[in-house]
């Protein structure tokens, strides 16, 4: 690797005030500094042993986000980041949002001394970087007058030839809390010292004052009590099928923590809720059965409930010979063959005076059709995913439904 | 027995990172993986760690880099565009030897694809997404116990090995609901401290396949850290010896410890089973593997599965040994076929492989799988292998695929 001499002089005068500014401040961590470009002084032939100073090299930009990162982790610790023009623009996104959230860090940026604003070349390829036509048709960055836009906590520039002045800038931006910003440049013409201030607290400050209440509310959490496993049980298959709002989701919710938590069964619940909440198809799959399940999709349903006429008309045909087949004959006009009606949306207004409790009836049906789901299950199922005061009503609804059910096969038993 | 609970495997990933002992997060959210960030926002707090949404995944995957050197076991959950953008800072994690876990949602790409559905088509960007030849770690969970028991695996195998290990999960057990035990016992990671003093530490020391313990950065031991390739003290260097020793070192912390690392589980596929055909697959593809070989010995077909936990590295010895045992492997996967390249090549000939693919978000069915069963017990002419799809097979056999 070759450099040209200016850069390295301008690393080791950065350093240098860097190392300086840290004997200034009292009882403070060591710094950790983070660049794209190596830490050229100690690139030397042969060097041994470990490193004077904690310096990472990231991918250029990143640093912002990788410092970060390195915030939450160490609070204390002083974070220099010294970037170039070309590093800071390629992390601008970074740079925007470290800023507005108020990280707690502290950038040097390198201006390029040929230029006379704070320009998109960098300090070490300025000779070559731009074609000199280009240079006449870009418009100039200028990160110090963006971050000024956006409040940082401290805003300033610092002349690379008085290390002294830089030192205390330097020293006064580590102790700044918050996002800070030092344009270094050796533009004798330009302003230095704080060219604005910004007073916000301190993004991970801010999260652990924040957070703290929520500690204690993790102290109580509860687990279900252990249920004897039930064997024999097979593999059973259920569909339900509706729109969104008729509590499809939860049924399936209802229904496979019945069979799975409270009935010591295995069971998953899968679902295509689509993008609505409400009005969209909405349909779920629930598995039951002794053993763990494999295959999670209930494409030949056992047994199938159908809330709409969209529901029969896409699910109904491909429903396993034997399958049960449940229907709401108010929403459903075309009853599938060998469906049974079940008043669904009806029993739910009844008991709950709500369509969205048709869910909950319908895990009554399955549960008059199938030895996989058992009503005292359910019951408790619904208890535990349901405000208090809804219990009574919606466990009303699914019993209903249980009841119509069972009505209703013996009726087709004796056509 | 322990807690059981219901979640869906998005939950199971993230409270097993919490029980792992990840104490910072950074992510952006993005369909399918979303529930991660959100459960993660909530429960971070409550264990003292931090949880910040950052402004894109590049950003989040630098941030989970520092907060890792800074001392804490990080992880970052994304799904296929966002795992596209944290290839860059991942190159940098594994060249820097710096632990940490991504969680990566598979839905169907390429480009933003279709979001809400589910594929497997990220496996290769898992082990070769980011430039230049590197170890990585990658699990597969297939179901929610899995997912969480594997989330808590990638941060044990992240920190004893000083790797990003991906956790590749695929939007169908992500979404998925069942049942977790939980144990009641600590399965909190501890990142091992070194023992020697800061003067004669050596960050990046070249070991004999192992790993040095990564000092928690900007307390006593500084170092320097890198992307470039570096010596043991993580000074750059171009020295072709240095170089040498350090890919030596990178390759062997893997290769060497793969009993710790590889993990499957299999059924009738012993050395005593008389099989004619296994199935070889992962992540939700192996749930219906395992039901068509159900399907398949109710239908007095010999067959058995293998699933894999541990993708990569890949378990090369165990599927050599397979394809010298089994006549015919399939593998179903949600992709066009890219774990059954490496069992192809693994294969070298000796065994038939079959592909069972999709990639258009629907998962694939025990009756797919089985078909392909059936169609490898066809007896087929002398030193031919079927394609993926079993066009060619059944062209050469005369009859047209339904």
């Amino acid at each position: 690797m070759s450099y040209d001499r200016r850069f390295a002089t301008t690393w080791q005068l950065l350093l240098d005030g860097i190392c300086t500014t840290m004997g200034q401040l009292d009882a403070s961590e060591p710094p950790i500094v983070l660049s794209s470009l190596p830490d050229l002084p100690y690139q030397r032939d042969g060097r041994e042993g470990p490193a004077p100073l904690s310096f990472i090299q990231g991918p250029p930009g990143r640093n912002i986000a990788l410092a970060i990162g390195l915030r939450a982790a160490r609070p204390n610790t002083p974070l220099v980041l010294l970037m170039n023009a070309d590093s800071v623009t390629l992390g601008t996104n970074h740079l925007i949002h470290a800023a507005r959230r108020n990280i707690g860090m502290t950038l040097l940026l390198l201006r390029s001394e040929l230029t006379q604003h704070e320009s998109n070349r960098s300090i070490d390829r300025a000779a070559w970087s731009l074609p000199p036509v280009q240079a006449q048709i870009e418009a100039p960055t200028r990160p110090l007058d963006w971050v000024s836009a956006l409040d940082a906590a401290l805003v300033g520039r610092a002349n690379l030839h008085q290390p002294d002045e830089l030192a205390t800038l330097l020293a006064r931006a580590v102790r700044t809390p918050g996002f800070c910003v030092i344009g270094v440049t050796t533009d004798a013409t330009l302003p230095t010292g704080v060219l604005s201030q910004c007073e916000w607290p301190e993004y991970f400050q801010a999260y652990r004052e924040w957070a703290a209440p929520l500690r204690q509310a993790a102290a109580a959490s509860a687990s279900a009590p252990a249920v004897t496993p039930r064997a024999g049980v097979a593999r059973c298959e259920v569909r339900i099928a509706g729109l969104g709002g008729q509590g499809v989701k939860l049924a399936g919710t209802v229904l496979s923590e019945a069979a799975g938590l409270h009935d010591g069964l295995w069971a998953t619940q899968r679902g295509d809720y689509g993008s609505a909440t409400r009005g969209g198809p909405s349909m779920v799959d629930v598995v039951i059965g002794s053993d763990p399940i494999t295959y999670p999709n209930a494409d030949h349903p056992d047994v199938l409930v159908l809330l709409t006429q969209n529901a029969a008309d896409r699910w109904a045909g491909r429903s396993k010979t034997g399958a049960v087949v449940v229907a709401d004959p108010a929403e459903v006009k075309r009853l599938p063959g060998g469906a049974l009606p079940v008043p669904i949306t009806a029993l739910a207004r009844e008991h709950t005076g709500k369509p969205i409790a048709a869910g909950m009836v319908a895990v009554g049906c399955v549960a008059a059709l199938t030895d996989a789901v058992r009503l005292d299950a359910l019951a408790l199922s619904i208890a535990a995913n349901m405000p208090k005061a809804l219990v009574q009503a919606n466990v009303a609804a699914c019993q209903a439904g249980y009841a119509a059910t069972r009505a209703a096969s013996k009726e087709v038993a004796h056509v | 027995m322990s807690n059981v609970c219901f979640m869906h495997g998005n939950e199971a990933a993230a409270e097993g990172a919490i029980a792992a002992g990840c104490r910072f997060y950074a992510g952006y959210p993005i369909t399918p993986s979303t529930e991660i960030a959100e459960i993660l926002s909530g429960r971070l707090p409550e264990v003292g760690g931090t949880f910040i949404q950052m402004e894109d995944e590049i950003a989040s995957m630098a941030a989970v880099i520092g907060a890792s050197l800074g001392g804490l076991k990080s992880a970052t959950a994304t799904s296929g565009p966002g795992f596209s953008l944290m290839q860059e800072n991942l190159g940098f994690a594994v060249a820097s030897e710096i632990p940490c876990v991504i969680i990566n949602v598979q839905r169907v790409g390429p480009s933003t694809g279709l979001p809400t559905k589910a594929a497997q088509g990220d496996m290769m960007q898992a082990r070769w997404g980011t430039h230049g030849d590197h170890p990585i770690i990658a699990l597969t969970p297939s179901s929610v116990q899995e997912a969480w028991r594997l989330s808590v695996r990638a941060f044990e195998l992240a920190e004893k090995f000083r790797t990003p290990v991906i956790l590749m999960l695929d939007a169908i057990v992500a979404q998925l609901k069942e049942k977790v035990e939980l144990p009641d016992a600590s399965v909190q990671v501890q990142r091992p401290l070194p023992t020697e003093p800061p003067e004669t530490y050596k960050p990046f020391a070249f070991t004999a396949g192992g790993v040095q313990p990564l000092a928690p950065f900007g307390g006593d031991y500084r170092y320097h850290v890198t992307g470039l390739l570096h010596d043991e003290h993580g000074f750059p260097t171009e020295n072709p010896e240095t170089v040498e020793r350090w890919w030596a070192h990178m390759t062997s912390k893997i290769e060497a410890n793969l009993d710790q690392i590889l993990e499957w589980e299999e059924d009738g596929l012993d050395d005593a089973a008389d099989v004619d055909v296994a199935v070889v697959s992962y992540g939700a593809s192996a749930r219906a593997a395992a039901h068509a070989v159900t399907l398949a010995r109710e239908q007095g077909l010999k067959a058995g599965w293998l699933k894999l936990l541990t993708v990569w590295p890949f378990p090369e010895a165990r599927v050599r040994a397979l394809a010298a045992k089994v006549p015919r492997i399939v593998v179903p996967e949600m992709n066009l076929g890219q774990i059954r390249l490496e069992v192809e090549r693994l294969a070298a000939g000796r065994a038939a492989v079959q592909g069972v693919h999709r990639a258009d978000g629907l998962a694939i069915t025990p009756e797919q799988i089985l078909a392909a069963i059936a169609r490898a017990h066809v007896a087929l002419p002398h030193g031919l292998i079927p394609s993926g799809d079993g066009r060619r097979e059944a062209a050469a056999l005369g009859r047209s695929e339904g």
